[in-house]
């Protein structure tokens, strides 16, 4: 679900053309194309940094965490997982709505890691630590669009 | 329903990728054509009412249609022709900013041709009517927003055929 698709659906539901308030909600989206396309760039391009970074960032704040107890293969799947949450983030950029994080990585997410033994407190910490890193990486105007949903993510925890 | 966005993001999901590639510049494309988009859905959502009376004017009002055993007579069946012609603008408009046509083969054309010989609402007339639509539609939002709309109205056009 997109931005777009969201002020159809709402139009439908009412039986009506889109309101001007929905208009102009697409049109003030459609702006920020070149940015929100910049965005997914530069968050694709630098997945590895974030995670490598926000891993370090993390780890000096909780050590003792399943990430950081000297299993390689757990410290590779959680960082595996830090990794497509930032591609769902971009994938929201992209749509302008939060949906691809909710349907694709929150939905059933707390079942997943309670079931893992991996604390939901000591995830919401790391993060927090990929969102710093991303940030530092963005530009205030791609910033503004990334960080609502690095937010959502790390509430989510 | 899918809109252009979620077509491309769900198949980058679906392979665990990010947008890259044709897939970006597809989006980018969209998003640069958006300003058009929303600039016609504002002049057809503006003048719905002025479009369905110019469209029937055009292709239904003076044939047989309008007259006793026609299907728009009496009344009741003229308001019901309306209607349908405003939902095949609605829809149209709803696809045209969405860029994606499937919205109105989830909303208009699933059992639109069943429904129709139900009622005897003859196919033929109803094509042209929507035929007569993309004339009216392109003289109120100019010829390359028009060109747009003529996507989702051929679609409907050939849904129906």
């Amino acid at each position: 679900m997109s931005i777009v698709a969201k002020a159809i659906a709402q139009s439908d539901r009412a039986d009506r053309f889109l309101s001007s308030a929905e208009l102009t909600q697409l049109q003030d989206f459609f702006n920020q194309g070149n940015v929100r396309i910049s965005v997914a760039q530069k968050l694709a391009a630098n997945q590895q940094t974030i995670v490598d970074q926000g891993s370090q960032q993390f780890w000096s704040q909780c050590p003792n965490t399943p990430s950081n107890r000297g299993n390689s293969q757990k410290t590779a799947l959680c960082q595996r997982d830090q990794g497509w949450y930032i591609r769902l983030v971009s994938y929201c950029v992209l749509a302008g709505n939060s949906k691809p994080l909710e349907d694709i990585g929150l939905d059933g997410m707390r079942e997943m890691y309670v079931s893992l033994g991996v604390p939901l407190a000591n995830l919401k910490i790391a993060m927090r630590c990929l969102k710093t890193v991303a940030m530092g990486l963005l530009s205030s105007e791609e910033a503004a669009l990334a960080g609502p949903y690095f937010d959502q993510l790390i509430r989510a925890f | 329903m899918q809109d252009t966005i979620t077509a491309v993001i769900n198949p980058a999901d679906e392979k665990g990728t990010y947008l890259e590639g044709e897939a970006l510049d597809q989006l980018k494309q969209y998003f640069q054509s958006g300003t058009l988009r929303v600039k016609a859905a504002t002049q057809i959502g503006a003048s719905a009412a002025n479009i369905i009376s110019e469209t029937v004017a055009k292709s239904l009002l003076y044939g047989d249609i309008t007259l006793p055993g026609g299907n728009m007579y009496p009344t009741r069946r003229y308001a019901a022709c309306l209607r349908d012609l405003t939902y095949f603008l609605r829809y149209s408009t709803y696809a045209m900013l969405a860029a994606d046509a499937s919205i109105i083969d989830e909303r208009i054309l699933n059992g639109l041709k069943d429904t129709y010989a139900a009622l005897g609402v003859p196919i033929e007339p109803t094509m042209q009517a929507i035929q007569s639509m993309k004339e009216v539609v392109t003289q109120k939002v100019g010829a390359e927003a028009g060109q747009e709309m003529d996507i989702y109205l051929d679609h409907i056009i050939n849904g129906l055929s």
